[in-house]
């Protein structure tokens, strides 16, 4: 059940915003829609809310089509990214108004308001208008809205964007611990990565209309399908392939640059990209410690603060490392060091 | 380093000013002041006895015979404003969903009317509205009765509306275009119908735009001169039409005078009135 | 649904100008709808009946006459207003724009009264005048916007070269507002042009302009005459908003 999403497809005139979505979000889940802006995800959202309506495909809700349902009646609920609090009512007028639409008694809709604002912390502030609160209170306004309908399902469109730092990741916390105590469906759209590796049970990275790669975060940074999921999720290093070749059972890849390394034999492919991610390359690797062992010459060491990144060139070829300052200590420019890596922590995808 | 002759001291703007308020001094603000004093004497078959002072001008306003004149011009006026008010949120809500560029046009066709002389529309309604005109043509084609709905308040009252239209939808389509779109998903979402998104969240929120716009549609039907003469005919008699009575066939200027300074008062405090009441159509907090 | 009313009070709207226009081609001596037959007789007729066409000539000279006045002093007063922010500008602009507030039946009583009073009735001088304060606050209102879209640097950096501030106004400014002065041109020219109760009120016998020619015409009786001129006028109405709008001032100029 939860939500489903078939071939789903809008247009904008000649623009194809969102092309053919295939998407199942299981009841309870939250599920992101992570992309780069311009990719489609509020699109697809908006489609799911029922603002746009489908060009093709349907959009099922625990099991009832309600592609050509109004938005009124889709029993969602949506938080904006700016909000969109009405400016002419109170806090209290702006959290009951789903509730209004719905014809509930008054005196329920004093319980329910009264809960939904103790939900989200702002208990006593229900007789204020959105003008005279701060960001971060809107923003908690728009969510106990959205809650207090009890909806069956609750869309979140980069809910933290417009928060500063510190208020971006106490509303995530909260807004995680929330959703974990209610267990709404929930489905987010935004294109910060951290956002969408902490809220997310699972996420589906978006490119020009098109679903990359859907999976767990874990999924998503470690395996990624493509070199834009790879590159979009964090950095990453990048060394082509010449060939593969099959030796006692193992995959051996030769590098461009001559470099040999063992890979991971089920992603292995002639004509592929290795991607390694700095944190993945360890450095002091001592003898058969590490299956991929090379002698590598330090080229820079930048302090990041709490991890340093180490720039080595081995064989020719430039590989970036990333460790906790603590083991970074003493490393100098020129200096020759071990690094190594295992093939289980890297993959190699096509080389598009 | 700013030379002597670019710094832009404030009493510099003197000899600028001075045109414009040469013009309006000599030809608006004195005239009218003028009139005020005419209106505060009587009238002689001599002409007007400026040595005495008296209010007896504005009395007769009062005057049984002045008195359906007022009555029946504020019933016109509010019977045009009232249909106005009706017509005004499905044209402007219409307007916006157009694309932008037949938005523009269509913004330009209400408008455009509006410098199109007040005598030609006026024909055209003589056209339409007569006994041997088209809707009576029309009628007669379908077998129905002619209505009479020229040289009666009617005529005036059909020919008014679209005149004056522009002045309640510039300002409501305005403020419906400022509004954030995604206010009406966000009721939508929370279940609102299109009519609850409108009646909910559109309509409080233009409200003071259409209180203003109102205000102003009300006041030109007031004022109206050509449209009433000539639709609405001498048995018809609004208060531009009595002002012309009273000052070019009867030429008494101290009652007509009377007669544009009562005007004038009115017009004031109607625009005053309307900002005070669209002031307090705002809403949110009271600060 | 909505867009049924829209459409209906749009044809409301633009129907007797549309209706005055289509009539004025009735090859008929009476009013009927010319259903195949367009004849150009009346539209013959109006321009050989001197009344019309001298009336005419009369209402583009006072509308050109009163237009160039009050754009002269609007400008000045806006550059004023703009440049040097003087003390009291809130109250000035008020009152440079009060001619709004004034319904034109007052107006108009106040003229008629006034220009009696100082022997001017029946002047060109006067009625241009009136006219000239009908149309500048619309004239204000534009300029003060074209005027702040021009830059205060430029002018400065055309003093430090030499010129002072009114050849400044002259060399620099002037050009650089070309088009919102032409705009606000014809929309004060086109207002001018449109004056009916004013005119009608202070306008002695020989200031027959068009619209009290039309007035007067009408009052006696209603033939396709009368609507061959209305249709001509409409038809300069239209190429003058057209021309304004392409320009890209009449949704500025109107907003009040």
């Amino acid at each position: 059940m939860g939500l489903g999403l078939e071939r789903v497809a809008k247009r904008f005139g000649q623009v194809t915003a969102v092309e053919a979505l295939d998407l199942d979000v299981a009841t309870g889940e939250l599920f992101t829609l992570l992309g780069p802006s311009g990719c489609g995800k509020t699109t697809a959202l908006r489609v799911v809310a029922g603002i746009y309506p489908a060009d093709a495909g349907r959009v099922l809700l625990d099991g009832a089509d309600i592609t050509r349902t109004p938005m009124h009646r889709r029993g969602m609920a949506m938080v904006f990214q700016t909000y969109v609090l009405f400016p002419h009512l109170s806090v209290f007028d702006n959290v009951a108004f789903g509730l209004r639409s719905r014809r509930v008694g008054r005196r329920e809709i004093r319980e329910r308001v009264a809960a939904a604002l103790a939900l989200v912390r702002l208990e006593g502030l229900a007789e204020r208008y959105p003008s005279q609160l701060s960001g971060g209170q809107q923003q908690r306004v728009a969510l106990a809205r959205a809650l207090v309908v009890r909806p069956a399902l609750l869309l979140l469109d980069e809910p933290l964007s417009n928060l500063d730092a510190r208020l971006r990741d106490e509303m995530r916390a909260e807004i995680r611990a929330l959703q974990r105590r209610l267990r709404i469906t929930t489905v987010l759209v935004t294109h910060d990565i951290q956002e969408a590796f902490a809220l997310s049970d699972r996420i589906g990275v978006m490119r020009a209309g098109r679903l990359e790669q859907v999976g767990s975060p874990a999924e998503i940074y470690r395996r990624p399908a493509n070199r834009f999921v790879a590159h979009f999720v964090g950095p990453v290093t990048e060394l082509r392939l010449r060939g593969v070749e099959t030796v006692d059972g193992r995959a051996r890849a030769t590098l461009e640059g001559g470099l040999t390394a063992w890979v991971d034999a089920r992603t292995a492919r002639p004509d592929g990209l290795l991607l390694l991610r700095p944190e993945a390359v360890r450095l002091h690797v001592p003898e058969g410690a590490a299956e991929n062992r090379y002698s590598a010459r330090i080229e820079d060491v930048v302090y990041l603060g709490a991890e340093t990144e180490c720039r080595v060139v081995v064989g020719g070829t430039l590989v970036v490392a990333k460790l906790p300052s603590i083991a970074a200590a003493g490393l100098r420019q020129g200096d020759e060091v071990a690094i190594g890596w295992d093939p289980a922590d890297a993959v190699v995808t096509h080389a598009v | 380093m700013l030379s002597s002759r670019m710094r832009s001291e404030p009493w510099r703007a003197a000899p600028f000013l001075l045109p414009l308020l040469a013009l309006l001094a000599a030809w608006f603000v004195w005239p009218l002041a003028q009139a005020l004093t005419n209106s505060l004497h009587p009238n002689t078959p001599q002409g007007i006895d400026a040595g005495q002072w008296t209010l007896a001008n504005y009395a007769r306003i009062a005057d049984p015979l002045y008195a359906g004149v007022v009555v029946r011009t504020l019933r016109i006026s509010a019977l045009v404003t009232a249909i106005s008010s009706l017509l005004v949120y499905p044209v402007a809500l219409a307007t916006t969903r157009l694309g932008p560029r037949r938005e523009a046009l269509a913004i330009l066709a209400y408008v455009s009317p509006w410098l199109v002389n007040t005598l030609v529309k006026a024909l055209g309604w003589n056209l339409l509205l007569r006994p041997t005109g088209l809707v009576n043509a029309a009628l007669g084609e379908i077998g129905a009765g002619p209505l009479r709905l020229m040289l009666n308040e009617t005529g005036v009252v059909i020919a008014l509306i679209p005149g004056h239209f522009m002045f309640v939808l510039l300002p409501v389509w305005a403020a419906l275009k400022g509004l954030d779109p995604a206010l009406g998903w966000a009721a939508g979402t929370l279940g609102a119908s299109r009519a609850g998104v409108f009646w909910r969240v559109l309509f409080p929120l233009t409200l003071p735009a259409l209180i203003a716009g109102l205000a102003i549609n009300f006041i030109m039907n007031t004022t109206a001169f050509a449209i009433p003469m000539l639709l609405g005919g001498l048995r018809n008699e609004t208060a531009s039409m009595l002002a012309y009575r009273v000052n070019l066939v009867m030429l008494d200027w101290p009652f007509g005078g009377a007669v544009a300074v009562v005007l004038l008062v009115f017009t004031l405090l109607l625009v005053w009135g309307g900002q005070r009441i669209a002031t307090l159509a705002v809403p949110g907090p009271r600060a | 649904m909505i867009a049924a009313v829209n459409a209906l009070v749009l044809a409301f709207v633009l129907a007797p100008i549309v209706l005055v226009v289509w009539m004025s081609f009735t090859p008929a001596a009476f009013f009927a709808l010319p259903t195949g037959q367009f004849s150009l007789r009346w539209y013959r007729e109006a321009l050989s009946y001197p009344g019309f066409v001298d009336a005419f000539f009369l209402s583009l000279e006072l509308a050109a006459l009163a237009a160039v006045l009050a754009l002269a002093a609007a400008f000045l007063a806006a550059y004023g207003l703009v440049r040097f922010r003087p003390p009291g500008s809130g109250a000035l602009t008020a009152l440079f724009l009060s001619p709004l507030l004034v319904p034109a039946v007052v107006f108009g009583i106040a003229m008629l009264q006034f220009v009696n009073r100082i022997g001017l009735y029946n002047s060109l001088f006067g009625l241009v005048l009136a006219h000239a304060v009908i149309v500048c606050p619309y004239a204000m209102r534009s300029l003060e916007v074209t005027l702040r879209a021009v830059p205060e640097e430029m002018e400065w950096a055309a003093m430090v070269l030499g010129p002072n501030r009114m050849a400044t106004l002259v060399r620099v400014t002037l050009p650089l507002c070309a088009r919102g002065l032409l705009t606000a041109f014809l929309f004060c020219f086109l207002l001018s042009f449109s004056d009916v109760t004013v005119t009608i009120f202070m306008a002695g016998p020989s200031l027959q302009t068009l619209p009290v020619r039309l007035y007067t015409y009408m009052s006696d009786r209603v033939d396709p005459t009368v609507a061959a001129v209305s249709s001509m006028v409409v038809l300069i109405t239209l190429a003058l908003v057209l021309l304004a709008a392409l320009l890209g001032g009449v949704r500025r100029l109107v907003t009040r």
